[in-house]
């Protein structure tokens, strides 16, 4: 047996594993290093020691809710905007004039920031927080549907060829070769809407206040909690990290043919 | 007089091109890709069409399969006008199978899931015609790679899949574009041979496209040699070579004389342009 299956080539790839920990161990040893030698006052450069000590012992009783809360609005507006995004797309890529048409207007959406939107949509929804993730779901659709878009309209004119030359109909040829095709594009879509639902969620809990991580970063900038600032910002960054992770490993499930 | 019928039926031929014509339009500029081409093919018959890049023979094909429209003309198939105006119905695809100058394998399904789509397409996906795709697939020595994806596959045995995908419905027909022009001598010349003993035992029509002489000779029963600017017809020449043929026949006064008078006509014709 030359090779195994690709589908097969599993176990766990340390070169891709080691070296970004042995990066932000670095980035660590340095910021502690930095802070405790430079004199920097420690209302702009706490130790990393006492961020995560504090991030640690204030977790599960300060932080919990509103980790949970934040959580929920960027995995259900995550969810959304991907199912939303990528029916659009599908739908908007069947009429050569509708893509014409809308792919500057979903261009402008990508560029504005929902975040100004905010105060708008507090008046219209009302101050549940949970109406959040309406903000995450469309600062991220259009990301997503952009991307996947793309995907769908450009095909290879030989696959093209090999759907008329076997007669697939309109049905087929986009279940059995488009949407197969835009499988790498329809993912950057998604990796990029995860991104851009961690950001959304954060902007609407820092413009809405009250509950949720943006707002707990806030409050304590606010109150000269400077090391739990930065400890909470790494904790959302965890969050989107880990979504980025999980969609990675998702890809390199369905796009085979990539690796 | 069931007799006179019985001869009429058998000599209608199995593909006619009547005063085919293309042309593209460009922003820029109009190109006449095929010019009021004629041709016959009867059933059975192993055709290739040659002539310089950009000669139209692809389109040629690419029409009879419906994947490109002529701009004017008459395509019969089995005596019957295609209709060009629509895509052809699945009845009359499914007489023709396509080989493409790549081998085009989707690379998100395995060979063997490529190797039978047009079963699924088609409404084929039965236990016999999943016995026959195991059967070319076997024949073509593609088992090892059935399962696999097309990444983990060499360029030959990719190649091979594109003509079994294209022979997996059992059509009458091969439409074949410069089929094995990517691949190197050996192999081509190797694949030559099996499409030759493919041919025989299931008495398919074959229309091949290549810029290859010899290829095309030790093929052919006629070739049809094309001129390009526009592109058109210049010339038929039967093959009266015996059957079968083998590789050993390229050096013969006989196969000689075929390749040079083909290389002449090329050549006067490429002459005849740049003058």
């Amino acid at each position: 047996m030359k090779k195994k299956s690709i589908r097969k080539k599993k176990g766990i790839d340390w070169m891709s594993i080691i070296p970004p920990w042995i990066l932000l161990a670095i980035i660590f040893a340095v910021w502690e290093i930095a802070a405790k030698t430079t004199g920097i006052s420690e209302y702009i450069l706490p130790p990393m020691s006492k961020i995560i000590h504090g991030v640690i012992t204030k977790f599960p009783g300060e932080l919990l809710p509103h980790f949970l809360l934040t959580v929920r609005v960027i995995v259900l507006g995550f969810i959304f905007a991907t199912i939303l995004g990528i029916s659009l797309a599908a739908i908007f890529s069947q009429f050569n004039i509708i893509t014409k048409a809308v792919t500057p207007v979903i261009i402008w959406l990508v560029i504005t920031p929902m975040i100004t939107l905010i105060p708008l949509m507090t008046l219209w929804l009302g101050y549940d927080p949970v109406l959040r993730t309406y903000v995450v779901i469309l600062q991220a659709t259009p990301i997503i549907a952009l991307n996947t878009l793309n995907g769908f309209v450009n095909v290879d004119n030989d696959k093209v060829e090999l759907a008329k030359s076997v007669g697939c109909t309109r049905m087929q040829r986009f279940t059995k070769i488009v949407f197969m095709n835009a499988m790498p594009q329809v993912f950057t879509g998604i990796k990029l809407g995860s991104i851009f639902s961690t950001i959304a969620a954060l902007s609407a809990d820092i413009v809405s206040g009250n509950a949720g991580l943006g707002f707990k970063i806030s409050q304590f900038t606010k109150y000269n909690n400077v090391y739990m600032s930065y400890g909470t910002i790494f904790l959302v960054g965890l969050i989107g990290l880990t979504l980025y992770k999980i969609i990675e490993r998702i890809e390199r499930r369905v796009v085979l043919w990539k690796n | 007089m069931e007799e006179l019928v019985q001869k009429e039926v058998q000599t209608i031929p199995k593909i006619v091109f009547e005063n085919i014509n293309k042309v593209f339009h460009t922003r820029k500029q109009t190109i006449v890709a095929v010019k009021d081409y004629d041709m016959q093919v009867d059933q059975g018959d192993f055709v290739s069409i040659i002539g310089p890049s950009g000669c139209g023979k692809s389109t040629l094909i690419r029409m009879l399969n419906g994947i490109i429209q002529p701009t004017s003309g008459r395509m019969l198939l089995d005596g019957i006008p295609l209709d060009t105006s629509k895509p052809y119905s699945q009845e009359t695809l499914r007489k023709m199978g396509f080989i493409f100058q790549q081998p085009n394998m989707l690379p998100w399904y395995t060979i063997r899931q490529n190797i039978t789509l047009p079963l699924k397409i088609f409404g084929l996906d039965t236990p016999e015609y999943q016995e026959y795709a195991d059967e070319l697939i076997s024949v073509t020595g593609l088992q090892k790679f059935a399962d696999s994806y097309p990444i983990e596959a060499s360029g030959g045995a990719l190649q091979r899949a594109g003509v079994v995908r294209a022979m997996v419905h059992k059509p009458e027909i091969l439409l074949m574009d410069e089929p094995f022009g990517a691949l190197d001598e050996m192999l081509r010349e190797q694949l030559n041979m099996e499409l030759l003993s493919i041919w025989k035992r299931l008495n398919i029509t074959i229309i091949f496209i290549t810029h290859n002489v010899e290829e095309a000779v030790l093929l052919s029963n006629s070739i049809y040699v094309m001129a390009t600017e526009p592109g058109r017809l210049v010339e038929k020449v039967d093959i009266d070579l015996p059957r079968p043929r083998s590789l050993e026949m390229i050096t013969q006064p006989r196969f000689v004389s075929y390749t040079q008078r083909l290389v002449d006509l090329i050549g006067s014709v490429e002459l005849r342009q740049i003058k």
